[in-house]
């Protein structure tokens, strides 16, 4: 039964085009397959912080997080506070990023990543239903399910890692707001980086 | 010789890393730096080019990357006291991969950067210039960050420009976006954004697209429908999720040309029938109507017919049915032709064209016709003739019926040119509302207009009160017979003004042929014999056949005492000490359109520029003349309309507002203490 709504709930989400998940409302539920062939909901987290983090190991602005041990660093805080790190590659086949499994996980190795679960989602299906357009694009859901934050990992949209120190990292800060109890003051930033390479319809 | 190799030495040294960087991995976009000028004026602004050549398959970004991406980072390493300005991108294209939006460069473009030297400069002053710029180029499939350090040396001079480098300046120049000349209104509503930028109803614009710059404002991968509501083109389209304060943006063209637009917050309506409106709007519209055709019937154009039918009425004297299926055939004819002009104008608006209220009175062949028509009645109220038509005319009026109908439409048909003043704001309403509802609108102008004959014919004690019917009646007809002739000369002024003098010839000639034809009958019909049809239709014809010899006169010049601007002409005008008069002008720019109409091309202010000798120079920047764009930038404007006036002597022109007034132009003469 429990499969059975989720499934309605990923047949919502598959609406064609680019949707949106609007700040403030409730999260848009999905499943997906992680690089170790797990199915993954996200409604299996309920109750906790969630963050979406959408990858694609070719692109030269997620290069510049990973690289520099800056998104490592943000997964690791962020799990040590109790929250979940999923991160998402909606990457098409034969397009940038695109990985199995077994590549997938070598990948995750050599970043050292410290996300909870890496998600497959080749189709774009929970891509385009969150609106996710740039890798990285960060989303951060508070335990009601409700989506309390999208945009970029930082506000400095360039590819130089030299600009990660004096960066405000909207992640880290948002989680840190939630955890004092307050509002998350930005709520919403630009994502930037490269465009998620979805499939073309 | 040694300064230029030091100069090279600087250079290559600002150069170094680049290359180092270029060794590495070869960059996707070939960049160059390029000044206008090398040799530039101190206290002057020099453009610099960043002239791009992305490679095959790869493209860069505009400001607003879209979806995704980045805009176009600079870093500057500038001499003391110079300042570069904000990097300025030339109109992008569109490039949907994967359901997402990028706005982009595809093939070679230059983005530009203003700088400005400090005054006071020795000339021979060199001035190395190196910007690091960091950018963002992809294919549809990978994306790559590069960095370009990028260097040039100038050395303070006269600012000359060779003229190979401004060809190639002007080139550029011609894909960055025009400001126009007024500002555009968005609405965010129902999850739409609407934006309304200024644009004549009689331009066209060819396959607009809207790029925003203002992030949030609109979804940028969704469609956007253009309409186009009088001197505005509206863009619907999907809203980004943010109301922002402004929009900014830039309004492209499918013939390759672009306009800055800024947006403030207001109220746009939908232009699409389908679109919601608001109920209230649609009611209030409806009631201005009825009480501007009420008030219609005290004009001077249509009281004579309305009097004439009421006289009719009332002479009819007794049966309360007749009268009130007269009444109701007078009210059907005047809102059918109401509903029929109404629908037109729609129909034209929605095909583009540009038209208005009284659009049917812009043709001199309907101008003609109404003339004749309008003198017919007024010969038969001044008692030339008696209207005892033959045929099918004769026999509907003779039933009340059809000739009530007839009545009504004449009625409404004769109104149109004097609704303006008091129907503006409802007939607005109605050619912005959904189609149905403006018809409403139309409608409701045409039960205006009849209802105080309704009145007559449904309330008895109206008519009563009429007073009854006798040889004063004559005399009233008689009277009558003034405004009409009144109108039938307002109506010989039109034609005048639109078909020139020999339009009026024909015309005057025409009324005379009817004249004649006219008298004919009356006075056949005075001693009682049968009426000459036979000569009588024939010259009718004729005079009614006129009306095709007519043609529109072509549209005249922007102003027929201008000539056309060249610095040379401004140069030699001022030399030879005339006051000179400048104005910058293109079509597609609503604010200098009406200051056009309203002030420049008014009697007054060519009759003063006469007086004064002005002379007047007219610069059309329709295709966005690069020369005209530089001249028109150095008098600090970013774009038309742009009203110079250089007074006798005066060193300096005096920069007019851009909202003129036909005595602000004229006073400019005898302010200069000439032509008076």
């Amino acid at each position: 039964m429990k499969a059975m709504m989720l499934g309605l709930a990923v047949a919502a989400l598959t609406a064609p085009g680019i949707a949106q998940q609007t700040t403030g409302a409730a999260a848009g539920n999905f499943r997906l397959t992680d690089m170790a062939g797990r199915n993954v909901a996200l409604s299996d987290y309920k109750g906790k912080t969630v963050v979406l983090e959408w990858h694609n190991p070719g692109c030269p602005f997620v290069r510049k997080h990973y690289d520099s041990g800056n998104m490592q660093r943000t997964q690791a805080a962020a799990t040590a506070g109790g929250a979940v790190w999923l991160t998402i590659n909606s990457g098409a086949p034969g397009k940038q990023g695109n990985m199995t499994p077994a590549e997938a996980q070598a990948q995750f190795a050599k970043d050292g990543s410290k996300a909870t679960r890496y998600l497959l989602d080749p189709r774009g299906v929970v891509g385009k239903g969150y609106g996710a357009k740039t890798t990285p694009h960060l989303y951060i859901i508070d335990p009601a399910g409700k989506l309390v934050y999208q945009g970029g990992i930082d506000d400095k949209p360039t590819a130089n890692a030299g600009d990660i120190a004096g960066a405000r990292n909207h992640v880290t800060a948002a989680l840190a707001e939630m955890k004092a109890g307050e509002p998350v003051s930005v709520a919403e930033s630009r994502p930037y980086g490269c465009s998620v390479k979805y499939p073309e319809s | 010789m040694i300064v230029r190799l030091l100069a090279l030495l600087v250079a290559l040294f600002l150069t170094a890393p680049a290359a180092a960087q270029l060794a590495a991995q070869p960059r996707h976009i070939a960049i160059e730096l390029v000044a206008e000028s090398d040799t530039p004026a101190p206290g002057s602004e020099v453009t610099l080019a960043l002239a791009s050549k992305p490679d095959p398959g790869w493209h860069g970004y505009w400001k607003n990357p879209g979806d995704a991406g980045i805009e176009t980072t600079l870093n500057w390493t500038l001499p003391a006291g110079l300042t570069a300005g904000a990097l300025e991108y030339p109109v992008p294209h569109r490039l949907v991969i994967g359901g997402l939006m990028n706005y982009v460069y595809e093939g070679p473009f230059a983005q530009f950067v203003r700088l400005k030297l400090p005054t006071g400069l020795a000339p021979g002053t060199k001035l190395p210039i190196a910007v690091k710029a960091d950018y963002l180029v992809c294919t549809n499939e990978i994306c790559v960050p590069e960095t370009a350090q990028l260097s040039t040396m100038l050395t303070v001079g006269d600012g000359a420009i060779r003229p190979e480098r401004r060809a190639q300046f002007d080139a550029w120049r011609t894909a960055m976006p025009k400001p126009l000349g007024s500002p555009a209104v968005f609405q965010v509503e129902n999850g739409r954004t609407r934006i309304a930028v200024p644009w004549p109803a009689d331009q066209t614009a060819p396959d607009p697209y809207f790029f925003p710059l203002t992030d949030g404002a609109v979804a940028y991968a969704a469609p956007q429908s253009v309409g186009r509501d009088g001197d505005r083109l509206v863009i619907d389209t999907q809203a980004g999720g943010k109301t922002p304060g402004e929009i900014a943006g830039v309004l492209a063209l499918g013939d390759g040309r672009g306009f800055a637009v800024r947006a403030a917050p207001g109220t746009v309506a939908p232009v699409r029938p389908e679109a919601a409106f608001s109920w209230a709007t649609a009611l209030a519209a409806f009631g201005g109507a009825i009480l501007g055709g009420l008030i219609l019937n005290v004009m001077p154009c249509v009281f004579p017919i309305l009097s004439l039918k009421a006289l009719s009425l009332a002479r009819a004297g007794g049966g309360e049915r007749g009268a009130r299926a007269e009444a109701l055939a007078y009210s059907a004819g005047v809102i059918l032709v109401c509903l029929a002009l109404g629908g037109a104008i729609l129909a034209l608006r929605a095909g583009g064209a540009s038209v208005g209220w009284a659009f049917q009175l812009q043709d001199p062949r309907v101008i003609l016709v109404l003339l004749l028509l309008v003198t017919g009645i007024a010969l038969n109220l001044a008692g030339l003739f008696e209207l005892s038509a033959p045929g099918a005319i004769n026999r509907l009026a003779a039933g009340g019926k059809g000739g009530a109908f007839l009545t009504g439409a004449l009625a409404a048909f004769v109104a149109t040119p004097c609704t303006g003043p008091f129907m503006g704001a409802a007939l607005g309403a109605a050619l912005i509302l959904p189609t149905a509802a403006a018809l409403a609108v139309f409608a409701g102008l045409g039960l205006g207009l009849a209802l105080p004959f309704l009145a007559i014919g449904f309330v008895p004690a109206l008519r009563r009160r009429l007073p009854k019917p006798g040889p004063w009646m004559a005399t009233l007809r008689r009277v009558l017979s003034v405004p009409m002739f009144l109108t039938s000369l307002a109506l010989g002024w039109v034609l005048w003004r639109q078909a020139g003098g020999q339009g009026l010839v024909v015309g005057a000639l025409a009324v005379l042929l009817m004249a004649f034809a006219l008298l004919a009958v009356g006075t056949r019909q005075r001693k009682g014999a049968p009426v000459p049809w036979g000569l009588s239709i024939p010259l009718l014809a004729i005079s009614l056949g006129a009306a095709l010899l007519l043609r529109p006169e072509a549209v005249r010049p922007a102003a027929d005492y201008g000539q056309p601007f060249s610095e040379a002409r401004l140069a030699a005008l001022r030399q030879a000490n005339k006051p000179v008069f400048a104005y910058f002008t293109a079509d597609w720019c609503v604010t200098c359109k009406v200051n056009e109409k309203v002030a420049i091309e008014t009697d007054t202010v060519a009759d003063a520029f006469e007086k004064g000798g002005v002379e007047v120079l007219v610069g059309d920047w329709t295709d966005g003349d690069p020369a005209l764009g530089r001249f028109i930038e150095a008098h600090n404007r970013a774009g038309v309309p742009l009203y110079l006036w250089y007074a006798p002597g005066a060193a300096q022109p005096r920069v007019l507002p851009q909202v003129l007034t036909p005595a602000m132009l004229a006073d400019l003469p005898a302010k200069a203490g000439i032509g008076s």
